[in-house]
């Protein structure tokens, strides 16, 4: 029961979703917008699961003086103090830039992120060299194609004009007709996997008492 | 010096021919200008003949807030005296009283939606079950006419919006080949499957880290739990977690959402009871790390560099961080399985891990892994809707060539 | 070179980050940590504002607010309320005897996704791409647009023959996988080659941030 019941309400509530896809009344719009809306909110609160999560999973690294303790009490300092200047100074104000929290947020946080990214141009090097040496038929196809739509930025002479054209070849024809392919094939995969949901055939993600 | 004089004698020529022709063509313009007001003074001092047969009605397949207004357009729009600009829709709600303007359309068309909002707080709200009474003026440069005054109409939501029928259609299609081939499944007849390179390693992989003793490392993606690439990681999990179960070796999940995380909880405590191993679930190994992008992939791959985990699963939702996890992996020397349906990470994960899962195979992973008969028969009908989809491809391609709509419009679909 | 000390922190959290390339190292785990620990605390006061506040807060306010001054039930504001509980109930994991109960906000997610993508990708990802690749093998007059016509409703229809689970790839239908599965290797190397540059140009604006504001050499 404590598993078939939720069960039960996937079902139901996945059957409604689909069929007010078709039922355009005033009502419908109404239940479909608090779905939505509901599902926001047990995000937002499942949130305090994931930090209490993370806070302990520090905490006991800290009581434990596991590897790397100390990076584990940086990462709680940092969580704990956004949490306390976002939520006790500025009700309502601290998304606004000129706060204290949008002030870390645009110093420490944006340069960070905007680092990792940066490391993606190595990364992208090294992912490039090591694909391209397997020396298969498709690693030979993959290669040539990257090469000439790289090229296309880059002033050739004479032979800018043919690079243009196989470019324009390349994302209009073939490329279009592979995407279109994938795009069909995980269209059909997502909508088995979601009726195998609905019938309650997948059921893994409720557990097990 | 003689050709410093022939240049400014050039100049001054070009301008005194710039200027000629300028008062030359301002005359020009100015008597056909002054000819075309003598037209014009005789149009503007009549107004355009007023529109006729102005029919109100329900808007179709709708929510109940809006009206459709239609009108034969008038007289001079476009012939006779050709001097309608636009036409404006007023709406009242009784014939005798003060009409609105509702919207204006240009010359040439003789239809316009009267739409507002459902939430009665708005300025903009539209009543249903509330008669109202349109006319349309025709306008041409501060003088109109304006139509009769149309019969009542009222708003009302419709049940069911005939355009999403094909729709319909496709969820029953899809659906019948589904329960069929769950019927032949689950009475024991032998479903054949290809065999997938990337779910063959598996079992090698998740051995592999037995062997050396070291962790598996299964993420998740960045997706949360109401994403379906997501929910079909989970299903792998299941599989995978009862095989680590069984050869005890240790994984660990950190999650990006916490609802993903509370579900990877969930799904591994269940594997392992399956796997009648209850006690080596150790639920401190799947836990939250952050909700934001990069910050999830730096924590990660610290966890890839000092736990060094023997394989990676990266199975769900991926975006541009795809790249940073997969390489980091792969120095840190981990057999790395890999499966996405997002089409601009599946290149770098093909670059960077050992096996991939492209798109689709992604969903069909939990049938091969499990391979139990009503999965089998779910992937069965969705090949055979694959097959009726190429079947309709090529029927339609051809049709198209010899220009017959027909299977273009049984795809159309208002939304 | 700049005199803002929120541009020296940056920077050195930008070297910190970047000192990863060479080898994992005592600056970079300072570097992840603050991150971690920064973006955690950072998502969670963005969810407090923009999805509790708004979503549940407010709106049971209004109809608190409606019950007192007009002694009616404004069920669509008390309808959050009820997203409230379930959020409530969600927490209970934390609790293991009663743990059980937060299935029920999880079959509520579940089930809204399962019913909405069944349609949404049934119809943008399966009806619209069909419908899109119903296109003329020949038009009058374009040499160009039929050949390009054929190829795409050939490669599109090789690229579903190698999607297919049900039959082993041999024979005559393991040669026209063959050619879907080349067609699928070129759209990736196009993407591949689309996105080093966009890559590229991410460390060029790193570098800029590095050498022209924060040590100011740039002009």
């Amino acid at each position: 029961m404590r598993r078939t019941l939720p069960i039960a309400v996937v079902a139901g509530v996945g059957l409604f979703m689909l069929v007010q896809y078709f039922i355009p009344l005033e009502e419908f719009e109404t239940l479909y917008e608090w779905a939505l809306d509901w599902t926001m909110v047990i995000g937002c609160f499942a949130m305090l699961l994931g930090l209490y999560s993370l806070t302990t999973m520090m905490v006991t690294k800290v009581k434990r003086k596991a590897p790397g303790w100390g990076y584990s009490l940086v990462a709680l300092a940092g969580l704990f103090f956004m949490v306390f200047v976002g939520v006790v100074p500025h009700y309502q104000d601290s998304l606004k830039y000129g706060t204290l929290f949008m002030d870390i947020f645009e110093y420490i946080y944006i340069p960070i992120q905007a680092a990792m990214f940066s490391l993606l141009a190595f990364y992208i090097a090294s992912a490039a060299y090591r694909a391209f040496r397997a020396r298969t038929v498709l690693a030979t196809i993959l290669l040539v194609s990257a090469i000439i739509i790289m090229l296309r930025l880059v002033p050739l002479g004479p032979l800018s004009g043919i690079n243009q054209w196989l470019v324009n070849f390349i994302l209009t024809v073939p490329n279009m007709a592979a995407k279109r392919a994938f795009w069909l094939g995980v269209g059909l995969g997502a909508t088995a996997t979601a009726l195998k949901i609905m019938l309650g055939i997948e059921r893994g993600y409720m557990g097990r008492d | 010096m003689k050709d410093k004089y022939i240049f400014r004698t050039g100049v001054l020529l070009i301008f005194l021919f710039m200027f000629t022709s300028l008062f030359l063509g301002m005359d020009t313009c100015l008597a056909q200008e002054m000819g075309e007001a003598e037209i014009l003074e005789d149009s503007l001092a009549q107004p355009p003949a007023p529109p006729t047969n102005v029919v109100a009605k329900d808007a179709p397949n709708d929510n109940g807030h809006a009206l459709l207004v239609t009108w034969t357009l008038s007289a001079d729009d476009g012939v006779g005296r050709n001097n309608v600009v636009s036409y404006q829709i007023l709406r009242s709600d009784s014939p005798e009283g003060e009409f609105e303007v509702r919207g204006l359309v240009p010359a040439g068309e003789n239809i316009f939606s009267d739409e507002g909002a459902k939430e009665k707080e708005d300025a903009n709200y539209f009543p249903p079950h509330k008669d109202f009474y349109y006319k349309v003026r025709a306008r041409s440069d501060g003088i109109f006419s304006d139509s009769e005054v149309s019969a009542p109409a009222q708003a009302y939501g419709q049940w069911y919006h005939t355009g999403k029928t094909p729709v319909l259609f496709a969820v029953i299609i899809f659906s019948t080949f589904a329960l069929v081939f769950i019927t032949v499944a689950r009475k024991g007849k032998e479903l054949y499957i290809r065999p997938l390179a990337g779910i063959e390693a598996v079992d090698e992989a998740i051995g592999r880290a037995t062997e050396m003793g070291k962790p598996i490392l299964y993420i998740l993606g960045l997706g949360s739990a109401d994403m379906i690439a997501t929910i079909a990681s989970f299903t792998i999990l299941s599989r995978v977690s009862k095989k680590t179960a069984e050869y005890q070796t240790p994984i660990l999940i950190p999650c990006c959402d916490p609802i993903v995380m509370a579900v990877a909880q969930e799904t591994v405590r269940a594997a392992y009871l399956e796997a009648g191993r209850p006690d080596d679930y150790k639920q401190e190994n799947i836990y939250y790390l952050t909700s934001m992008q990069f910050a999830y992939v730096a924590g990660v791959n610290g966890i890839m560099i000092r736990e060094k985990p023997a394989t990676n699963f990266y199975l769900g939702k991926f975006y541009a961080e795809s790249l940073l996890l997969a390489e980091t992996g792969s120095l840190a020397g981990s057999i790395q399985i890999s499966g996405t349906d997002e089409i601009a990470q599946i290149p770098f994960f093909v670059a960077a891990t050992d096996y991939t899962l492209i798109g689709e195979e992604l969903y069909a992973a939990s049938a091969y892994l499990g391979r139990e008969p009503v999965l089998l028969g779910t992937l069965k009908g969705q090949d055979w809707a694959k097959a009726l989809v190429m079947i309709f491809l090529i029927l339609g391609a051809l049709a198209a060539t010899f220009h017959f709509q027909w299977f273009l419009n049984l795809l159309k679909v208002q939304l | 070179m700049s005199t803002n000390l929120g541009v020296w922190i940056a920077a050195f959290l930008t070297l910190g980050i970047m000192s990863f390339l060479y080898k994992d190292n005592p600056i970079y785990k300072f570097c992840e940590a603050v991150f971690v620990g920064v973006s955690a605390g950072y998502w969670f006061v963005t969810e407090y504002f923009t999805v509790f506040l708004p979503k549940v807060w407010d709106n049971v306010e209004t109809a608190i607010n409606v019950l007192q001054a007009e002694g009616r039930m404004d069920w669509f504001h008390w309808s959050y309320l009820l997203g409230g509980i379930l959020g409530v109930l969600m927490l209970l994991r934390l609790v293991p005897k009663i743990g059980w109960i937060s299935r029920w906000p999880l079959a509520v997610i579940v089930g809204t996704t399962s019913g909405l993508w069944l349609i949404n990708y049934l119809v943008s990802n399966a009806m619209v791409q069909v419908r899109q690749t119903i296109i003329p093998l020949y038009v009058a007059g374009n040499l160009n647009a039929s050949i390009g016509n054929i190829i795409i409703v050939v490669g599109t229809f090789c690229g579903l023959i190698y999607f297919f689970f049900s039959k082993e790839h041999k024979g005559v239908f393991g040669g026209a996988a063959k050619v879907g599965i080349w067609f699928i290797m070129i759209t990736f190397g196009a993407s591949f080659g689309y996105t080093v540059m966009s890559r590229m140009s991410l460390l060029i604006a790193r570098m800029d941030f590095l050498v022209g504001t924060w040590l100011g050499l740039l002009k």
